[in-house]
Formats: structure tokens, sequence, C-alpha cells
């Protein structure tokens, strides 16, 4: 089937030393057609690339006026929170003003001014934890090896010191096989802030018959802390938001705190090259475990 | 001495702040006098010689880090406690550039201000430069050089974390007096930390196995049981 064409093949290869080639159709093409020929392929070639350049720009301008759009919405989002974090202390506050002036006995003037001081106490707590969070983008980190199951221990040990959880078990487990457990790099005292708010989070959310236990294992390249309890669990809803700032979730309306702990947990085991995650159950067997990974610091 | 009415000289622009400070300090047995601003606070200084001034740092006209650095510039040695809004490292470094004595961050319990108010005029020399303005402190065989954040014992240097160099810091400037811990939180760390007490002691532990001092019998460092913790020996103050 393909002798015509390697006859033909055969043939023109052949020819080739032989004869002339014989003009069949003949082009004449002058300087200026060639000039113009190549400025129109230059001309393509250079619109195409504008065009693509054009089309980069484009969604990358896009994909910039989203995350402005996000950055603005989250912004409003908590300033939204702020506003409402401080309107309830400043109502108790001014109430108790109120009272103080017009009360009609130092009972009433007692508990009014206890009043006063804990609205005072609230609004301190969530300025002092503001400041922690602005704290962070600019303080200089420590940069030293950490002992995790020894701050594991301090930090519950600080925890449990609270009257309000002097009398709770927190199970503290740390493997001791391979021993010494690695070190973390980084700084103390913040990592400290971190496994104390999940900590006393777990305690918080759980009652006495509850338990709350902690674990750090490692595999030689990650150290890995649970923080777990067998509370009432979050929401499935609130899940993914529980590490925003001022985020409340349904279960932790109406509960102590400043509502910038996790936010904080978040940042700081970020600022250490680590990551946290949650996860929870509202349904037998309920509870709530956050893991937090740390890369093991290198020798 | 202790009988006179010691004058304090209280320089903040918030109305509802002197308001409430003044009456307060004057109830805990001060002669109070109060200015809105860091020019009316050098006035002041030179017609009524206060015996201490607390300074607010954001004030209109000159604030009062520049007011402070006037003061000193001119030979003005009267104690002086900043009020800062910033607890950073940096900001505390600049205070002690400008020779502040003390300093306590804003929000503060008014408790707060008048047991550092009557700390820094007890230790306080009149005239005399203070411990906090100078930037080589000696304890016997312990030197702190604070502009090249350096410690030696002996001769030899000392290996201490920057926050552990801070508690050193803080301590041999304010030497013989019981400084609390939550007092060193507030200083040095300039956070409120949840477990505080506990992380002031760890650096506290670094710095005495670094000084070799027995917490049993200490040289350098006492603690004040339920307290906090005192430098027992004199500090001297060069530059």
């Amino acid at each position: 089937m393909a002798l015509p064409l390697f006859s033909g093949a055969l043939v023109s290869i052949l020819a080739q030393g032989f004869f002339q080639p014989v003009p069949v159709l003949v082009f004449k093409i002058d300087v200026g057609m060639v000039a113009f020929i190549a400025g129109l392929i230059i001309t393509l070639f250079l619109l195409s690339f504008y065009a693509g350049g054009l089309l980069v720009e484009r969604r990358s301008q896009h994909m910039l006026e989203r995350s402005l759009k996000e950055a603005e919405s989250g912004r409003r989002r908590f300033l939204r929170r702020l506003d409402h974090e401080i309107k309830n202390p400043l109502t108790g506050l001014r109430a108790a003003l109120v009272n103080v002036q017009e009360a009609r006995g130092t009972d009433e003037r007692q508990r009014a001014s206890n009043n006063a001081s804990r609205a005072v106490d609230r609004l301190s707590r969530l300025l002092a934890d503001l400041r922690k969070l602005s704290d962070l983008e600019e303080r200089s980190l420590e940069n030293l090896p950490v002992n995790v199951p020894e701050l594991l221990q301090d930090m519950v040990d600080a925890a449990r010191s609270i009257p309000a959880y002097g009398d709770r078990e927190v199970n503290l487990l740390i493997s001791r096989v391979p021993s010494p457990f690695p070190t973390v790099r980084g700084d103390r005292d913040l990592l400290g802030v971190a496994m104390y708010n999940l900590v006393e989070n777990a305690l918080k959310f759980t009652s006495e018959n509850e338990s709350v236990e902690v674990r750090a294992l490692e595999d030689g390249r990650t150290i890995v802390v649970e923080v777990a309890d067998s509370g009432v669990g979050i929401p499935a809803e609130d899940l993914s938001n529980i590490f925003e700032e001022l985020y409340r979730g349904s279960n932790a309306r109406g509960v102590d705190g400043s509502g910038l702990g996790l936010a904080l947990v978040r940042r700081i085991v970020a600022l250490h090259g680590g990551e946290i995650d949650v996860r929870s159950r509202q349904e037998e067997p309920r509870g709530t475990v956050f893991t937090v990974r740390l890369p093991v610091s290198k020798l | 001495m202790s009988r006179q009415r010691m004058t304090l000289l209280l320089a903040d622009d918030d109305h509802t702040i002197v308001d409430s400070l003044a009456p307060f300090l004057e109830r805990a047995g001060f002669k109070v006098l109060v200015v809105s601003n860091g020019a009316a606070a050098l006035e002041k200084v030179q017609s009524h010689h206060p015996d201490l001034i607390v300074l607010d740092v954001l004030m209109p006209r000159m604030d009062g880090r520049e007011t402070l650095r006037r003061l000193r510039h001119a030979n003005v040695w009267t104690p002086t406690i900043l009020l800062t809004q910033v607890g950073e490292a940096s900001e505390r470094a600049l205070a002690l550039e400008e020779g502040a004595d003390d300093y306590l961050n804003k929000p503060f319990d008014p408790h707060e201000l008048l047991a550092r108010v009557r700390a820094v005029l007890r230790r306080a020399r009149p005239g005399e430069r203070s411990l906090s303005a100078a930037w080589l402190l000696t304890a016997d065989d312990l030197v702190l050089d604070r502009r090249a954040r350096r410690a030696s014992l002996k001769g030899n240097s000392l290996e201490l974390t920057p926050k552990a160099l801070a508690v050193l810091e803080y301590l041999m400037t304010h030497p013989d007096e019981v400084v609390s811990r939550e007092r060193l939180l507030n200083a040095v760390w300039g956070w409120e930390y949840p477990a505080g007490t506990r992380t002031v002691d760890t650096r506290m532990a670094e710095l005495r196995r670094a000084l070799d001092d027995d917490p049993a019998s200490p040289y350098y460092i006492e603690t004040i049981s339920g307290e906090g913790y005192r430098f027992i020996p004199s500090v001297h103050g060069e530059g």
C-alpha cells in the first residue's frame, strides 16, 4: 500500500543528483514583503504575549482583590465582635457605678463596687490578650531548646493551682522510651502560654466527673501534644471558626474568657513552625481533642 | 524627713486619670501637683522641685520621653516613673536610656503605682544619679554591662538568655528591694502570663545556676517566701 510513497521518495532522492529542480509554482518575494511579513509575525507574537500578560495580571488582580476583600470583611467581623465584647462589661460597669452612687447602705455599696471590679477585670483581660496578639507580630522570639515534658508539667500544675480547678485531675502522659524526649526550638514562655490556654480550656469546658488528658508523643521529626477532654464537645459548625479572634462558639457564650485564647495558641504554634488541629464529638463517646504538632529541634 | 509631706508631680493629659489619681495619692499622704503636658512639667520641676515625677509617655506638646531626656540632660535627677503603654522590650530599653527610675504599664492598679512611688522614693538619693540611669552595674564580682547586654562573674562571661539577663538587670537596678514575681513579669516580660509565677521561677533558676548561687544560702538573690525576690549585695553604678 505504501509502495507509491516509497517509490516517490526514491525517485526524488535519485532525481536530485541529476536534474535541476523544475519550477512548478513560483513565489516572488521582495525585501519590502519580507519586512512586512516579519513585522506581522513579530506583532502577532507580541500581541499574544501582551494578551497572556493581561490575563495573568487580571487574574492576580482578581486574587488580590479577593484577599483584600477577605481581610476587610475579617477586620469588620473582628470590630463587630470587639464591640460586643466591650459592650457587656461596660454596661455592667455603668450599672454598678449608678448603684455605688445610689447605694443605701454599706452592703449595697460593697456589692456594687465588687461588680464594678469584676467588669473592670473582664475589660483588662480582654485588653491584655489583645496586646499579646499584637505584640506577637513584633516581638523577637527566643530560639532555645525547650523541654516539652517539663513545660507541660509546669502548665498542668499552673492550671490546677487555680482554686476552681484545685481538685481536678489532669492525666499527663509522656512517652518515656526512648529517652530523652526531643526538644523543640523556640520561646518557652510563649509555648507555655499556648499549652496553658489549651489545658485551661479543657478544664473550663469539663465538669468534675469528666476527664482531661494531656499527651505528648514524638516520631523523631515532630512532637505531637494532645490536650483531650471528655466534655460536651464543640458543635460541628463552630469547629472551623474557633481559632478566629473573638469568635465564640455557642458553647462558649457566657463562659469567662477573652475570646482570644485559641487565636493566641494558633499564632504561637504557627510562629514555631507548627500546626494545630481540633476534632470534637458531641455524641458519645463525646469530647474534644486539640492536637499541636511542633517540629523537633535539629541538633 | 519621712515626717515631711513629699511632693509628687503628676503629668498626664487624661483628666479622668489625674482627677482620680491625685486625690488617691493625696490620701496616701503626698502633696500632688498636676500638669497635662511635658512643657508644663519642666516648668513645674523648676519652680516646685518635686520629690518624684510620674510621667505619662503620650502627651501633647512634649511627650514624657522628651521631657525626661531634657531633665536628665540638665542634670536633674528627680526620681521618675514613666507610664508607658507599650510593654515591649525596646520600649523599656528606651525608658532606661532616658533615665527613668521605674516604669508602669497602663492600665495599672492605683495601689501598684503607690507601691512603685514608695519604693522609688525609698531608694532615691536626692540629687544623685540613680542606678536606673547607669550603664555599668557592679555588685562585688558580678558586673552587668547593660549596653552590651552582657554579664560577667569574676571576669568570666555568663551565658544567660535575654530574659534571664533582663531579670538580673531589674534586680540589680532595684537592690535590697523585695521585687514580686508580678512586678518582674510586668517590667521584664511586659505581659501578664497565666502561669506567670512559674515563668519567673524558671528564669530565676537559670540565673542562679549561672551565678552559682545556692537558694538555701544565697549570696546574690534571696527568695522572700510568698513575696518575691531580693538582690542582696549593694550595687555600684557607672556611666
